[in-house]
């Protein structure tokens, strides 16, 4: 896998506010102009006129097809669609898999060609599946974009985090941290291809450092409670640990409530994880948390749409290309706004409204 | 085999004694007392032997596992054991009696997703917590009264419209929570009672497995249950209404599943998740319910083993997380376990019949 140059803490939060305040500013402008007033994507505009200086366009419609439908993870990116669906007039619709079962992805991704849609979002969540479906739609015209989880095949461009390298700079950090001994990695169900390649990633990194670091998997499974108590099941098992990092949004709550139950972080253990539950970034505050990696998952949403949309109006000459939405740590010093906040961009609040940085 | 046995235990509550023969009257009432009084005192033996060849397993495991690694046996693992157990131990209480009169609730993790987001909808609305408690409790009734009312009103098999719910009561969670965690309560008196002290979610479990015990094994509408579910034409025959019996489990089934969420967020997670609980609660409460000695196909069962069966399934999966098996064994291993525990439990069952005929 090739490794990327990454921004580096600071810089890319710094960026990251720039960015809030520009969509912010945006969702203040359409909150004004009463654009927004119906949910789900579905909201009914002539295609496109007064929007900047474009021209009229068609009201095209965009399919998302997702892999966890209903996880909560994906609340932001269904925003960032809608809200690029408001600017630009057009609609999406957001379907697939609630559980990760690829024939059924594969399945939505046909009807959405059969039906002749405008563009497909997907997550490549299997490195087979989907690559007969991409061909065909971009046969009959029709743009394809992976976002969230991607392999290598015919589709546009990529939307995302590049899973593996945020993993392989996890596992930098957690070498950074721990040093030595024993580390879990804890994965809420292994194989699966939107956090597998961190653990990969994670697992590459601490043995190219050399560092005496006895890293061990362990499936906390699905469903948050679950995961909690599988985590501190471990954790009873094995107090000699230095440091528990996990790679999705529920272990990482997890680890985060029992490293705070055991008082583990003053007693030198090390933890972190992924993705910006409000119970996460409330731990981080508090300490019992080193870091949680924010991947913008609003940007998943409103980036694809805004990449299709460009790619219809010139004609298939701007072609959507290739974004790292982001490696961000978040730690005690920069999760203050986080918290503060309630917006779109994180999901915590359906509400439109302009945060000033 | 051992649903005729067990059936004919579970009705021994209601013995078919017609009067005797009036000239050997004397003779027919002492030895008609000495036979049911022998007859009830068999059943209520093979009930605790039903319950303790799983009480077998359970302990069979737990020597295992503290062998392998002394943490097993420690205070704070039994708090976690205990949480593995509570949810599912509670959601199986209400699922033993639905099973027991023939019928099952496929929806009820999903209505355990719910119930904490009327209850928070309810609060935001102004109302005291205990008010919206209730509030919270009624919404869940009312999937039950909906599950009830299609099965038994409209002649739908409860497989079906359980299924039909789980979708429509899982769409409805999303769409009220925002798709979003939202904070649980942390204060008040109610709260600490719910959930606040370190074992009060497992208080919770053992309180309603003894009063849904009691309600199943003394109590008219336990008896009506098991008449229901083990032959329904000879129950509606002797006037019971197993329209109505049925519904009421439906009910409770619901109301445990939904009382189990808001104590499980509140306990646990200290957020209410819209996507906890859900179909893997819900097959591990069967699954504990199957493994505790209730018959699939209805007319007998035992909440106490349901209860234990939840136990063999939480030791199970904390046992083999604390010893630290890796991410991609663990499922073999939980899965051989599984079969094993319950190769084990039925081969005891066998003996203990075996024992008694000869």
């Amino acid at each position: 896998m090739p490794e990327q140059p990454l921004s580096g803490t600071d810089g890319a939060a710094a960026s990251r506010r720039n960015l809030l305040k520009m969509l912010g500013a945006g969702g203040a402008v359409l909150g004004s102009s009463g654009l927004l007033a119906a949910c789900g994507g579905q909201q009914e505009q002539g295609g496109g006129e007064g929007v900047g200086n474009f021209p009229s366009t068609p009201q095209f419609e965009f399919v998302f097809v997702n892999h966890v439908t209903t996880n909560e993870f994906f609340t932001p990116t269904r925003y960032g669609a809608e809200d690029a669906c408001a600017i630009l007039g057009c609609k999406y619709q957001w379907t697939g898999s609630e559980t990760s079962e690829a024939a059924e992805m594969v399945n939505a991704m046909n009807a959405a060609i059969s039906r002749g849609v405008d563009g497909i979002a997907v997550s490549l969540v299997d490195t087979k599946a989907f690559n007969g479906p991409t061909e065909q739609a971009l046969a009959k015209g029709i743009p394809v974009v992976a976002y969230n989880a991607d392999v290598d095949n015919a589709r546009l461009g990529y939307i995302g985090q590049d899973l593996y390298t945020s993993g392989y700079e996890m596992g930098k950090r957690i070498v950074d941290l721990v040093g030595e001994g024993k580390v879990a990695l804890f994965i809420a169900t292994p194989g699966q291809l939107n956090i597998q390649p961190r653990i990969d990633g994670a697992v590459d990194a601490i043995k190219e450092s050399g560092a005496p670091i006895d890293a061990k998997e362990i499936a906390t499974g699905a469903e948050v409670p679950e995961e909690l108590r599988r985590i501190e099941s471990w954790y009873l098992g094995n107090k000699d640990v230095k440091g528990m990092f996990a790679v999705d949004a529920g272990s990482t709550q997890g680890v985060g409530q029992v490293m705070d139950k055991y008082g583990l972080h003053d007693k030198g253990v090390r933890g972190g994880g992924y993705d910006l539950l409000p119970k996460t970034l409330e731990l981080i505050q508090k300490g019992s948390l080193d870091f949680t990696i924010d991947q913008e998952p609003y940007q998943q949403g409103f980036l694809p749409v805004l990449y299709l949309w460009m790619y219809h109006l010139s004609g298939g000459l701007l072609v959507p290309p290739e974004t790292n939405t982001g490696l961000v740590f978040i730690t005690r010093e920069t999760v203050g706004p986080f918290l503060r906040t309630e917006s779109r961009y994180e999901g915590s609040t359906g509400e439109q409204k302009y945060i000033k940085g | 085999m051992a649903t005729r046995q067990e059936r004919s235990a579970g009705s021994a509550t209601q013995p078919p004694a017609g009067p005797p023969p009036p000239s050997d009257r004397a003779m027919g009432r002492a030895g008609n007392a000495v036979a049911r009084a022998a007859f009830t005192g068999a059943s209520a033996g093979l009930l605790r032997m039903r319950e303790l060849s799983v009480l077998i397993v359970v302990v069979a495991l737990s020597i295992y596992f503290a062998v392998s690694n002394p943490a097993f046996a420690s205070a704070q693992n039994a708090a976690v054991i205990a949480s593995f157990t509570a949810s599912a131990a509670i959601i199986a209480a209400g699922e033993v009696m639905l099973l027991v009169s023939g019928e099952l609730d496929l929806s009820v993790g999903m209505t355990f997703a719910m119930t904490p987001f009327i209850l928070l909808w309810a609060m935001d609305l102004g109302a005291p917590f205990i008010v919206a408690l209730f509030v919270a409790l009624a919404g869940a009734a009312l999937v039950g009264v909906v599950n009830g009312v299609v099965t038994v009103g409209l002649g739908v098999h409860s497989f079906i419209t359980t299924l039909g719910t789980l979708f429509l009561v899982h769409g409805v969670t999303l769409i009220i929570s925002g798709s979003f965690p939202k904070p649980a309560p942390s204060k008040g008196f109610v709260t600490q009672v719910l959930g606040g002290w370190p074992w009060a979610q497992i208080l919770w479990a053992i309180v309603i497995v003894i009063v849904m015990h009691a309600v199943l094994t003394g109590t008219r509408w336990g008896t009506y249950t098991i008449a229901t579910g083990g032959n329904p034409t000879g129950a509606s025959e002797a006037g019971i209404k197993i329209r109505r019996i049925k519904m009421r489990n439906f009910i409770a089934c619901a109301v445990l599943g939904g009382f189990a969420g808001i104590v499980e967020g509140i306990h646990v997670t200290q957020s209410f998740d819209p996507n906890a609980g859900g179909n893997e609660l819900m097959f591990t409460a069967i699954a504990a319910a199957v493994i505790g000695g209730t018959a699939l196909a209805g007319g007998s069962g035992t909440v106490i083993g349901a209860f234990l069966g939840a136990v063999v399934l939480g030791v199970l999966r904390n046992g083999f997380t604390l010893q630290g098996i890796s991410a991609n064994t663990y499922f073999v291993i939980l899965g051989v376990a599984i079969i094993a525990s319950m190769v084990l439990n039925t081969q005891l069952s066998r003996f203990r019949r075996e024992a008694k005929a000869g």
